[in-house]
Formats: C-alpha cells, sequence, structure tokens
C-alpha cells in the first residue's frame, strides 16, 4: 500500500490487511447532504474500493454552513448534489471509484443498487426512507448504519441484521412531525459528531472487525454537554415484520409509500403521507414560522407560502404544494416538514 | 422517586434539562401522559424512553430510584 495511508495503516485496528479489506469494500451511501457529504468524504479519504451516492437534492446556499462538500460555485450552478458530490470525491482520492444516481430513494429505486453492497448507510432527513433502508437491509442481509441530527443533538445506531434490533423493533411508531434540520435548526458540529460515530463503525464494518462494534444506541448534545449510551438487547422484537422470524417487509410495500400526483391543468402536486395519520396543526404553524413561511391556519389545514411555493396541509397528512409540478421536489418538501 | 431526562427539543419544551416526579410503581406510558399534561408539551407518543440505560417499551413499570431519559427521534441529516 502507498503513502498515502500509511497513518491508517499504522492504526492497529485496521493495518495493511484491513487497508486492503477497505479497497475491495463498495458502500451505498443514501442521501448527500450534510452527513453524506461528510460520511463520503471520510470514506473516501479512508481508501475504500467504490461508493454509490443517492440524492434527489441540488445545492443550495443554506446548505454551505455545514454541508462540507459543497462550494459557491456549486450553489450558482444549481448543481445536484450527487453530480457535485462526484466531482470533489474525485479530486480528493481518485483510487474510490465513485458512482451516482441523481434520484429519488424509494424500494423500487434502491433496490437494484444492492448487489454486491457491503454497507448502506444512512444520510436521509426522513424516516420513510429511514424504514425503506432498514427492509432491504434484512432482506439482502446488509448491515446499516442509521445517523440523524438536530440543532446540537444527535442519533446513531449501527444495525447489524440477524444480530442486533432494527429499527422498526426501536420505533413504537412512524415518527412523522419528526424534529428537521429546516424547522429546529442546526450546527456543524452536531453533523460532525454523527458522521465520527457512523464512520468509525462503518470502518469496523469494511476491516471486518465487527467484534468491536458498539452494540449501543447513542445518544449526545454538544451544547449541553449530554452523552447517552444506551443499550439495545432486550428491543429486539421476535414479531418484528422486518427483522423478525417471519418478516413481510412493509416498507417496502407500495401501498406504504409517500403518494404524489400532478394536479392536471394547475401548477400543484398532491402528496400523501404513507400512514394514516392525524398532524398537530399547531406544531404544523409552529414548524413552518420557523421555516420563514407565512402561516394561515383554521381547524381543518395550514397554509403555509414563501417565495417559492405555497403549501396547503390538511390534518390528515394531506399537501397541496403550490406552484410546482415536479413531483420529487414537492415530496422532498413535504418530507423536510415532516421528517 | 422517577429522575426523568430530556434530550433535543424537549428540554426546551420542558424549559428543564431534568425533572423529578413521584411516579413508582407506574409505566412509562403514565409518565409520559403525565408530562405532557403536567407541562403542556405535544405529544411524547413517538418519543423513545430508556430506563437506566436500556430501551424501555410503554409497559415498563417504574421503580424508585430509576433514571428515565426521553430521546426523541430526530430526522434531520
Amino acid at each position: 500500500m502507498s503513502e498515502r495511508y500509511s497513518r491508517q495503516i499504522l492504526f492497529s485496528g485496521i493495518g495493511e490487511q484491513g487497508q486492503h479489506k477497505l479497497a475491495a469494500k463498495h458502500v451505498l451511501l443514501i442521501g448527500a447532504g450534510a452527513l453524506g457529504s461528510a460520511n463520503a468524504e471520510l470514506l473516501v479519504r479512508a481508501g475504500i474500493g467504490k461508493l454509490t451516492i443517492v440524492d434527489r437534492d441540488y445545492v443550495e446556499e443554506s446548505n454551505l454552513q455545514r454541508q462540507q462538500l459543497y462550494t459557491e460555485k456549486d450553489v450558482e450552478q444549481k448543481m445536484p448534489k450527487a453530480a457535485a458530490a462526484k466531482k470533489h470525491l474525485e479530486e480528493i482520492n481518485s483510487d474510490t471509484e465513485v458512482h451516482v444516481h441523481i434520484m429519488d430513494a424509494t424500494s423500487q429505486s434502491l433496490e437494484p443498487l444492492l448487489q454486491n453492497a457491503d454497507l448502506l448507510m444512512d444520510a436521509t432527513d426522513n424516516f420513510e426512507t429511514r424504514l425503506v433502508i432498514n427492509d432491504l437491509a434484512h432482506k439482502y442481509n446488509i448491515p446499516w448504519i442509521f445517523g440523524a441530527c438536530v440543532g446540537s443533538f444527535g442519533i446513531s445506531f449501527t444495525v447489524i441484521p440477524g444480530k442486533t434490533p432494527c429499527l422498526n423493533c426501536l420505533l413504537r411508531a412512524i415518527p412523522l412531525q419528526g424534529m428537521t434540520c429546516e424547522t429546529a435548526g442546526i450546527i456543524g458540529p452536531a453533523v460532525q459528531m454523527t458522521v465520527a460515530y457512523q464512520s468509525a463503525e462503518a470502518l469496523k464494518i469494511l476491516t471486518e472487525n465487527r467484534e468491536v462494534l458498539r452494540e449501543t444506541f447513542v445518544s449526545f448534545d454538544l451544547w449541553s454537554g449530554q452523552f447517552h449510551n444506551i443499550k439495545t438487547g432486550k428491543s429486539k422484537k421476535a414479531d418484528c415484520l422486518t427483522c423478525g422470524s417471519d418478516p413481510s417487509y412493509p416498507f417496502l410495500q407500495l401501498e406504504n409509500t409517500t403518494k404524489t400526483a400532478v394536479l392536471c391543468g394547475r401548477e400543484t402536486v398532491q402528496v400523501r403521507p404513507p400512514y394514516a395519520v392525524e398532524l398537530e396543526l399547531e406544531r404544523l404553524v409552529r414548524d413552518f414560522s420557523a421555516m420563514g413561511y407565512e402561516v394561515k391556519a383554521n381547524p381543518y389545514l395550514v397554509s403555509a407560502q414563501n417565495e417559492n411555493e405555497r403549501i396547503v396541509v390538511f390534518k390528515d397528512g394531506r399537501a397541496l404544494v403550490h406552484g410546482t409540478k415536479d413531483v420529487i421536489h414537492a415530496k422532498s418538501v413535504y418530507q423536510k416538514i415532516m421528517g | 422517586m422517577i429522575k426523568v431526562l430530556f434530550f433535543a427539543h424537549l428540554k426546551d419544551s420542558i424549559g428543564a434539562d431534568s425533572i423529578t416526579l413521584q411516579m413508582s410503581g407506574e409505566s412509562i406510558s403514565s409518565l409520559k401522559k403525565a408530562i405532557s399534561e403536567q407541562y403542556k408539551v405535544d405529544s411524547l407518543h413517538t418519543v423513545m424512553a430508556a430506563v437506566n440505560e436500556e430501551f424501555a417499551d410503554e409497559s415498563t413499570i417504574l421503580a424508585d430510584g430509576d433514571i428515565v431519559a426521553l430521546i426523541p427521534p430526530v430526522s434531520g441529516g
């Protein structure tokens, strides 16, 4: 191995052997926002063989404060995040093969990419996609690493099919209206700490050091100094529909996904939530206001307007995104609010 | 006495990092209900709970001296 990786090879947990293993591994990274760009850079610098990135978004000015791969030029050119990431990653390390897919991550679009993936990295911004990743990981027996952050707070957990509990075991209900970076803000260090936990686990998996994986669900707050390492041993559910004895992979079923439809003759996309929900409209008003929207509400719906679009959300979670015919954009706007 | 620790935005909604409650013998589910009523915060339905640093389900019964952490499943990334 070249001088390039000499310091990493000196680290006893990796060594020459570990470095060779890294060079033979393929990681599928879902999301190229804050967690995605930082995880991508770490893995590419560490010398993994191949990285595949999936992302549906393009680079905006408000990303630059924490999404470390992107530049002002990417904002000016409205570069898709995946394409901008590929360009910068190839400049950082030409040893790693970088493949990108500029698309919405769904069970249908991700499934063909799982061939020969050694690890799935979560860098998404919503629980719907995470539960799809969780199902796919179990269906194809591939480990995945959950990570999420808002404000100064972050959480991470490593899911090993057949061994640890899965995300579906840990969540007792699907968190719609979860806190997002758009509604609660985020500081760069919370991203970096979440990525440090995710990527350290990734290095262990990719160098085949699974015996030293952290088995706890980690949660931290860098502003208050809180830290919690939570044991998960008792959380694995025998009847879990994802990782239990008779799995049906519920989040891969089409009926359990967010549906979008362009409304005829109007610049409007209708978005329907994947599950039956009853929203707390007062909280939605606060979330929209925090995101800089001008908000009006009545007991049935919330209407929010900014310079780009007007969104009307009904109590049953259905939304109309006015001012666009782009269903992927509408879904992205919707999930940024709902989590 | 039960000590309850709050994480992320729950700290702001409650107005404290932690509180102490007389709820020995009660379930996690009753504890969440009592907190959301007393502090008038949004439903704690989806919030994850750990008792003494181990994940606990809604029916877990609390014992004197237990430390409960309430961790909201945030989704940013």
